[in-house]
């Protein structure tokens, strides 16, 4: 041990000597890669200790996502990045999106309102706002762009709403990512398929998520009922009310806020279960009790 | 002692120089400031707006206080010929630059310490005022976590001290203040997006990029370590051993990026 010690020490003393004994830039240049070798060592030592933290710091950060960050790298996310004023950069580049969306510029609107989410992905008010100025704004610019609504023949329409929808129910995915089972997002989704795609089902489909999420709205089970029985599927309409009725604050729930008693509308979901109930002719013993 | 003497030198130096004043001013003053821009939020609560802008000004004018004032003292001993007079005395390489590192990690614990102490002042006085306007809002209690507003200004100071332990690195192989100075905000830049570099490396297939960078994703430290201030809310719990794993990582680093500063400096020509 103390000879390999000995060793190790006559083989630094030997290249300090062959540094001391070279040429100034030679040795500059020596020096310089013997630190680079030394920080890259001490780079792999430091990532073994900092891995398990970093993974689980990543994981809480989703503007860190490169697939996020890569097209807008020195568009202001770099100073983002640096570690403040990601929410004030986000307001300046939402405040650009607005100032864009107010000349009718699509592509610099669009690439704004995803600069901005990619920036501070926190907020949901960017992601539900861009998602509605790309599904139900940019496509009446692009039909006003190719002469109108009285021109433009009805299938081009109905192919501009769509591929304008696609990239909202994209970016709307990329904000539930973020925010994974946010009922807000949920809802927009919901709203995009069922006013721009007049896709029922799949609106249905979205609505019922939202629905089972914590802290949704409470209209948002009632419009997945409706969409089912608009949909013919009654049954399972009926069986979806019956199942959040008993979880709805009644008049007199002291638990509850008067606008969470108001906003519930228990009264309205009975009335809507009864009216379901005569259509299925289901059994008197049967039926859900007030 | 003879370190102590040098790092209390140091700091005296940094206290009696504007820019320090300057910088702690301007921090203080942006921190100050985000109340007054509670209008312009329009996404993030306005708490977290508030310990966004906060922190920006604390890392915005901390990082320009730490490479300026590590490469001004560095290079004004030299400049001034002081440095010649303080090494003909038994006083290493070694010790004048941990001494220059002491120094600049004390003045830039102040700087930390004040901002974000005012910052923590703020978002209370203002958490207090929602509290009475907004008391259903808060019917869980507070919503911010005082000691991850405390923990975020820790982790920045250590980000601190790696960044001065890299500027002086940088100032001992180079020959002006200016150069340094850039170099350094470069590398601030790359430590900062070097978690970039890491994800690209999964996804390059070409053998000799991917080389690279994993070259970069290794040679330079990871500064988003240090970046917990969108973590300051009560229900967002740190993840456990984050500043004990930091400050070792930020104790490692700075040992071994100082050695080879006194290692580069032992050679250079004053």
């Amino acid at each position: 041990m103390r000879h390999g010690f000995q060793e190790f020490r006559e083989f630094c003393k030997k290249g300090c000597g062959f540094l001391r004994g070279a040429a100034p830039r030679q040795a500059a240049v020596v020096s310089a890669g013997v630190s680079l070798g030394v920080l890259l060592l001490a780079g792999a030592l430091a990532r073994s200790i900092e891995e398990p933290l970093w993974r689980e710091l990543r994981a809480r950060r989703p503007a860190l996502e490169l697939a996020g960050v890569k097209d807008a790298l020195g568009q202001g996310v770099t100073a983002a990045l640096l570690g403040g004023f990601s929410a004030v950069l986000a307001d300046f580049t939402w405040l650009r999106a607005n100032a864009l969306w107010e000349d009718n510029n699509l592509p610099a609107t669009q690439a704004s309102i995803k600069l901005t989410t990619a920036i501070d992905p926190r907020p949901l008010y960017f992601w539900i706002n861009g998602a509605r100025m790309i599904a139900y704004d940019m496509p009446f610019w692009r039909i006003m762009e190719e002469g109108g609504h009285d021109k433009v023949p009805e299938a081009r329409q109905r192919r501009i709403d769509e591929e304008q929808s696609a990239v909202a129910l994209a970016y709307l995915k990329d904000g539930l990512r973020t925010h994974p089972g946010s009922p807000a997002l949920l809802l927009e989704a919901g709203n995009i398929h069922l006013n721009r795609l007049k896709d029922t089902a799949a609106a249905a489909d979205y609505y019922g998520r939202a629905a089972e999420q914590p802290g949704a709205p409470y209209y948002a089970a009632r419009l997945h009922a409706v969409l089912l029985v608009r949909l013919g599927r009654v049954a399972e309409a009926l069986e979806s009310l019956k199942r959040v009725y008993p979880t709805l604050p009644k008049p007199g729930d002291k638990r509850a806020t008067a606008f969470q008693v108001e906003s519930a509308m228990a009264g309205t979901v009975l009335g809507r279960i009864r009216e379901l109930e005569e259509r299925l002719k289901v059994p008197e013993g049967e039926r859900v009790g007030e | 002692m003879r370190l102590l003497a040098i790092a209390r030198n140091t700091l005296t130096e940094a206290l009696r120089q504007k820019l320090f004043a300057l910088l702690l001013l301007l921090a203080l003053a942006l921190a100050a400031s985000s109340q007054f821009f509670r209008d312009f939020n329009f996404g993030s609560s306005e708490l977290k707006f508030i310990a966004d802008f906060g922190f920006g000004a604390i890392v915005f004018f901390g990082s320009a206080l730490t490479i300026t004032a590590t490469a001004q003292l560095f290079f004004s001993e030299i400049e001034n010929r002081t440095a010649l007079t303080l090494l003909s005395k038994p006083i290493r390489r070694t010790e004048f630059i941990l001494g220059k590192f002491l120094g600049v990690a004390a003045i830039t614990a102040l700087f930390t310490a004040l901002t974000t102490l005012l910052l923590a002042a703020l978002l209370w006085h203002r958490e207090n005022a929602l509290m009475a306007a907004q008391p259903e809002a808060f019917a869980a209690g507070r919503l911010v976590s005082y000691g991850a507003v405390f923990a975020a200004g820790l982790l920045q100071w250590l980000k601190f001290t790696l960044l001065a332990a890299l500027t002086l690195l940088i100032a001992s192989y180079s020959n002006t203040n200016l150069y340094t100075v850039v170099v350094s905000f470069f590398v601030l830049l790359i430590c900062h997006l070097q978690y970039l570099a890491r994800d690209a490396d999964a996804h390059i297939a070409n053998p000799v990029a991917r080389f690279l960078t994993r070259l970069l994703g290794h040679v330079f430290p990871n500064f988003q370590l240090y970046n917990i201030t969108d973590q300051i809310a009560r229900d967002t719990a740190l993840p456990g051993g984050l500043v004990l794993t930091a400050a070792l990582t930020a104790l490692f680093y700075n040992a071994v990026i100082l050695a080879l500063a006194a290692l580069a400096f032992r050679r250079r020509e004053i």
